[in-house]
Protein backbone atom coordinates (compact mmCIF):
# COMPACT_ATOMS: atom_id res chain seq x y z
CA UNK A 1 0.00 0.00 0.00
CA UNK A 2 2.95 2.48 0.28
CA UNK A 3 3.57 2.83 -3.39
CA UNK A 4 0.19 3.59 -3.87
CA UNK A 5 0.12 6.37 -1.13
CA UNK A 6 2.88 7.13 -2.41
CA UNK A 7 1.58 7.70 -5.83
CA UNK A 8 -1.40 9.00 -4.66
CA UNK A 9 0.95 12.11 -2.84
CA UNK A 10 2.58 12.89 -5.69
CA UNK A 11 -0.37 12.80 -7.92
CA UNK A 12 -2.27 15.77 -5.38
CA UNK A 13 0.80 17.58 -5.92
CA UNK A 14 0.51 17.27 -9.54
CA UNK A 15 -3.30 18.42 -9.46
CA UNK A 16 -2.21 21.40 -7.09
CA UNK A 17 0.15 22.76 -9.55
CA UNK A 18 -1.81 22.26 -12.91
CA UNK A 19 -4.58 23.04 -11.41
CA UNK A 20 -2.49 26.63 -10.25
CA UNK A 21 -1.04 26.94 -13.64
CA UNK A 22 -4.46 26.69 -15.40
CA UNK A 23 -6.36 29.27 -13.23
CA UNK A 24 -2.80 31.66 -13.88
CA UNK A 25 -3.31 31.10 -17.56
CA UNK A 26 -7.21 31.65 -17.68
CA UNK A 27 -6.80 35.08 -15.48
CA UNK A 28 -4.27 36.23 -17.88
CA UNK A 29 -1.38 35.95 -15.07
CA UNK A 30 2.02 35.44 -14.92
CA UNK A 31 2.97 32.46 -12.67
CA UNK A 32 5.11 32.92 -9.76
CA UNK A 33 8.47 31.12 -11.04
CA UNK A 34 10.88 30.45 -8.52
CA UNK A 35 13.82 28.83 -10.27
CA UNK A 36 14.97 29.67 -13.94
CA UNK A 37 14.36 32.34 -16.32
CA UNK A 38 11.15 33.09 -17.76
CA UNK A 39 8.39 30.44 -16.86
CA UNK A 40 6.11 32.42 -19.32
CA UNK A 41 8.30 32.07 -22.39
CA UNK A 42 8.19 28.21 -21.97
CA UNK A 43 4.14 28.07 -21.01
CA UNK A 44 3.35 30.42 -24.04
CA UNK A 45 6.03 28.57 -26.21
CA UNK A 46 4.09 26.88 -29.54
CA UNK A 47 5.08 23.20 -27.22
CA UNK A 48 2.39 24.19 -24.70
CA UNK A 49 -0.04 22.65 -26.58
CA UNK A 50 -0.66 19.28 -27.61
CA UNK A 51 -3.83 18.82 -30.41
CA UNK A 52 -5.01 21.95 -29.87
CA UNK A 53 -5.20 20.94 -25.78
CA UNK A 54 -2.96 22.90 -22.94
CA UNK A 55 -0.56 21.12 -21.47
CA UNK A 56 -1.40 21.73 -18.24
CA UNK A 57 -4.99 20.31 -18.86
CA UNK A 58 -3.16 17.19 -20.19
CA UNK A 59 -1.27 16.86 -17.20
CA UNK A 60 -4.36 17.78 -14.91
CA UNK A 61 -5.77 14.75 -16.13
CA UNK A 62 -3.35 12.57 -15.93
CA UNK A 63 -2.86 13.04 -12.34
CA UNK A 64 -6.43 12.98 -11.68
CA UNK A 65 -6.92 9.31 -13.51
CA UNK A 66 -3.81 8.11 -11.42
CA UNK A 67 -4.98 9.50 -8.32
CA UNK A 68 -8.56 7.52 -8.95
CA UNK A 69 -6.68 4.84 -9.51
CA UNK A 70 -4.39 4.43 -6.60
CA UNK A 71 -7.17 4.82 -4.96
CA UNK A 72 -9.43 2.21 -6.09
CA UNK A 73 -6.34 -0.13 -5.44
CA UNK A 74 -6.27 1.06 -1.69
CA UNK A 75 -10.06 0.30 -1.70
CA UNK A 76 -9.70 -3.16 -3.26
CA UNK A 77 -12.06 -2.62 -6.00
CA UNK A 78 -12.00 -5.16 -9.13
CA UNK A 79 -10.67 -5.51 -11.40
CA UNK A 80 -7.02 -5.20 -9.43
CA UNK A 81 -4.42 -6.28 -11.98
CA UNK A 82 -6.27 -3.96 -14.60
CA UNK A 83 -6.31 -1.06 -12.42
CA UNK A 84 -2.54 -2.05 -11.40
CA UNK A 85 -1.53 -2.29 -15.68
CA UNK A 86 -2.86 0.95 -16.47
CA UNK A 87 -1.57 2.68 -13.65
CA UNK A 88 2.25 1.22 -14.91
CA UNK A 89 1.01 2.25 -18.25
CA UNK A 90 0.02 5.76 -17.31
CA UNK A 91 2.69 6.38 -15.94
CA UNK A 92 5.18 5.16 -18.47
CA UNK A 93 3.61 7.16 -20.93
CA UNK A 94 3.70 10.65 -19.07
CA UNK A 95 7.44 9.50 -18.22
CA UNK A 96 8.16 9.77 -21.61
CA UNK A 97 6.69 12.68 -22.10
CA UNK A 98 8.13 14.40 -19.51
CA UNK A 99 11.42 13.60 -20.98
CA UNK A 100 10.39 14.85 -24.36
CA UNK A 101 9.12 18.22 -22.74
CA UNK A 102 12.23 18.52 -20.74
CA UNK A 103 14.43 18.00 -23.88
CA UNK A 104 12.80 21.15 -25.42
CA UNK A 105 13.37 23.59 -22.84
CA UNK A 106 16.74 22.37 -22.96
CA UNK A 107 17.41 22.67 -26.53
CA UNK A 108 14.79 24.07 -28.41
CA UNK A 109 13.33 26.85 -26.18
CA UNK A 110 16.80 27.30 -24.10
CA UNK A 111 14.84 28.05 -21.37
CA UNK A 112 14.07 26.59 -17.96
CA UNK A 113 10.31 26.53 -16.14
CA UNK A 114 10.01 26.00 -12.64
CA UNK A 115 6.50 24.29 -12.64
CA UNK A 116 7.31 21.97 -15.80
CA UNK A 117 10.55 20.70 -14.27
CA UNK A 118 8.58 19.85 -11.07
CA UNK A 119 6.03 18.21 -12.77
CA UNK A 120 8.67 16.11 -14.66
CA UNK A 121 10.61 14.97 -11.38
CA UNK A 122 7.14 14.55 -10.09
CA UNK A 123 6.63 12.03 -12.95
CA UNK A 124 9.63 10.79 -13.21
CA UNK A 125 9.05 10.08 -9.44
CA UNK A 126 6.14 8.41 -9.33
CA UNK A 127 7.84 6.40 -12.43
CA UNK A 128 10.67 5.34 -9.90
CA UNK A 129 8.32 4.05 -7.33
CA UNK A 130 6.03 2.21 -9.90
CA UNK A 131 9.40 0.39 -10.86
CA UNK A 132 10.97 -0.22 -7.18
CA UNK A 133 7.77 -1.62 -6.56
CA UNK A 134 7.53 -4.22 -9.74
CA UNK A 135 10.61 -5.25 -8.44
CA UNK A 136 10.17 -5.85 -4.79
CA UNK B 1 1.92 34.15 6.87
CA UNK B 2 4.12 33.93 3.56
CA UNK B 3 2.51 32.81 0.35
CA UNK B 4 4.49 29.69 0.15
CA UNK B 5 3.76 28.47 3.62
CA UNK B 6 0.30 28.49 3.27
CA UNK B 7 0.06 26.87 0.15
CA UNK B 8 2.50 24.15 1.76
CA UNK B 9 0.04 23.89 4.30
CA UNK B 10 -2.72 24.05 2.13
CA UNK B 11 -1.60 21.13 -0.17
CA UNK B 12 -0.38 19.07 2.62
CA UNK B 13 -3.71 19.29 4.86
CA UNK B 14 -5.52 18.37 1.32
CA UNK B 15 -3.16 15.43 1.03
CA UNK B 16 -3.71 14.33 4.85
CA UNK B 17 -8.30 14.93 3.89
CA UNK B 18 -7.87 12.55 0.90
CA UNK B 19 -5.79 10.40 2.03
CA UNK B 20 -7.89 9.78 5.01
CA UNK B 21 -11.15 9.86 2.91
CA UNK B 22 -9.74 6.72 0.86
CA UNK B 23 -8.63 4.25 3.93
CA UNK B 24 -12.21 5.18 5.61
CA UNK B 25 -13.81 3.83 2.34
CA UNK B 26 -11.58 1.17 2.37
CA UNK B 27 -12.76 -0.22 5.90
CA UNK B 28 -15.35 1.66 7.47
CA UNK B 29 -16.27 -0.72 10.03
CA UNK B 30 -12.55 -0.78 11.34
CA UNK B 31 -12.48 2.70 11.19
CA UNK B 32 -16.06 2.97 13.27
CA UNK B 33 -14.07 1.40 16.10
CA UNK B 34 -12.90 4.74 17.11
CA UNK B 35 -16.26 6.01 17.89
CA UNK B 36 -17.06 5.75 21.27
CA UNK B 37 -20.05 3.29 22.71
CA UNK B 38 -22.05 6.57 23.96
CA UNK B 39 -21.52 8.33 20.22
CA UNK B 40 -22.86 4.88 18.68
CA UNK B 41 -26.24 4.90 20.58
CA UNK B 42 -26.94 8.17 19.97
CA UNK B 43 -26.39 8.15 15.79
CA UNK B 44 -29.65 7.33 14.50
CA UNK B 45 -27.56 5.39 11.43
CA UNK B 46 -25.29 2.46 11.22
CA UNK B 47 -21.76 2.81 12.24
CA UNK B 48 -20.51 1.71 8.82
CA UNK B 49 -23.47 4.64 7.35
CA UNK B 50 -21.53 7.32 9.48
CA UNK B 51 -18.11 6.42 8.51
CA UNK B 52 -18.54 6.33 4.91
CA UNK B 53 -20.57 10.04 5.39
CA UNK B 54 -17.18 11.33 6.93
CA UNK B 55 -14.88 9.74 4.28
CA UNK B 56 -17.09 11.99 1.37
CA UNK B 57 -16.91 15.09 4.00
CA UNK B 58 -13.16 14.52 4.36
CA UNK B 59 -12.29 14.18 0.29
CA UNK B 60 -14.59 17.14 -0.41
CA UNK B 61 -12.23 18.66 2.10
CA UNK B 62 -9.38 17.77 0.47
CA UNK B 63 -10.17 18.54 -3.44
CA UNK B 64 -11.28 22.05 -2.23
CA UNK B 65 -7.91 22.70 -0.22
CA UNK B 66 -6.25 20.96 -3.30
CA UNK B 67 -7.73 23.00 -6.05
CA UNK B 68 -7.34 26.63 -3.61
CA UNK B 69 -11.59 26.90 -4.12
CA UNK B 70 -13.10 28.10 -0.70
CA UNK B 71 -10.15 27.42 1.34
CA UNK B 72 -11.77 29.47 4.31
CA UNK B 73 -14.97 27.28 3.81
CA UNK B 74 -12.80 23.74 3.55
CA UNK B 75 -10.63 24.81 6.75
CA UNK B 76 -13.80 26.09 8.81
CA UNK B 77 -15.57 22.53 7.79
CA UNK B 78 -12.15 20.52 8.71
CA UNK B 79 -11.82 22.31 11.96
CA UNK B 80 -15.25 21.63 12.92
CA UNK B 81 -14.79 18.02 11.64
CA UNK B 82 -11.21 17.38 13.77
CA UNK B 83 -13.55 18.99 16.85
CA UNK B 84 -16.18 16.54 16.58
CA UNK B 85 -13.54 13.55 15.63
CA UNK B 86 -11.60 14.69 19.37
CA UNK B 87 -14.78 14.74 20.95
CA UNK B 88 -16.52 11.41 19.63
CA UNK B 89 -13.20 9.44 19.76
CA UNK B 90 -11.04 10.82 22.60
CA UNK B 91 -8.03 11.63 22.82
CA UNK B 92 -5.89 8.60 22.79
CA UNK B 93 -2.18 7.92 21.42
CA UNK B 94 -3.95 7.75 17.08
CA UNK B 95 -6.21 11.35 17.95
CA UNK B 96 -3.53 13.17 19.51
CA UNK B 97 -2.23 13.60 16.45
CA UNK B 98 -5.66 15.34 15.33
CA UNK B 99 -5.01 18.25 17.70
CA UNK B 100 -2.13 19.20 15.03
CA UNK B 101 -4.43 19.14 12.22
CA UNK B 102 -7.46 21.24 13.99
CA UNK B 103 -4.47 23.55 14.62
CA UNK B 104 -3.65 23.72 10.99
CA UNK B 105 -6.62 23.94 9.82
CA UNK B 106 -7.28 26.66 11.88
CA UNK B 107 -4.43 28.51 10.84
CA UNK B 108 -5.48 28.29 7.70
CA UNK B 109 -9.13 28.92 7.85
CA UNK B 110 -7.67 32.49 9.54
CA UNK B 111 -5.26 32.92 6.97
CA UNK B 112 -7.98 32.54 4.15
CA UNK B 113 -10.82 34.42 5.12
CA UNK B 114 -13.22 36.76 2.42
CA UNK B 115 -11.27 40.04 2.56
CA UNK B 116 -15.15 41.64 3.10
CA UNK B 117 -15.50 39.46 6.46
CA UNK B 118 -12.25 40.95 7.68
CA UNK B 119 -13.56 44.80 7.16
CA UNK B 120 -16.19 43.65 8.47
CA UNK B 121 -14.81 42.60 11.99
CA UNK B 122 -12.81 45.52 12.06
CA UNK B 123 -15.34 47.87 11.30
CA UNK B 124 -16.58 46.63 14.42
CA UNK B 125 -13.46 47.43 16.39
CA UNK B 126 -12.73 44.14 17.65
CA UNK B 127 -9.58 43.45 15.98
CA UNK B 128 -6.54 46.35 16.17
CA UNK B 129 -6.04 48.37 13.07
CA UNK B 130 -2.42 49.08 13.60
Amino acid sequence: MTSFALLFTLASIGISETVYLIRTRINSEKPVCLIGDDCMTVLSSRYSKFFFIHNDVLGLLVYIIISLIAALLVIGVSPIPLWSLFIKILVSIASIASFVFTYLQWRVIRVWCFWCLMSAFTIWLMGLIVLISSLI
Amino acid sequence: MSRTSFHILRVGLAITFLWIGVLIFKEPEAWGGFIQPWVADLVPISIKQAMIGTAFLDIVIGILLLIDSLVWLAALVAAGHLFVVLTVSGINEVTVRDIGILAAALTLMVDSLPKNFIDKINSTGLTSRD
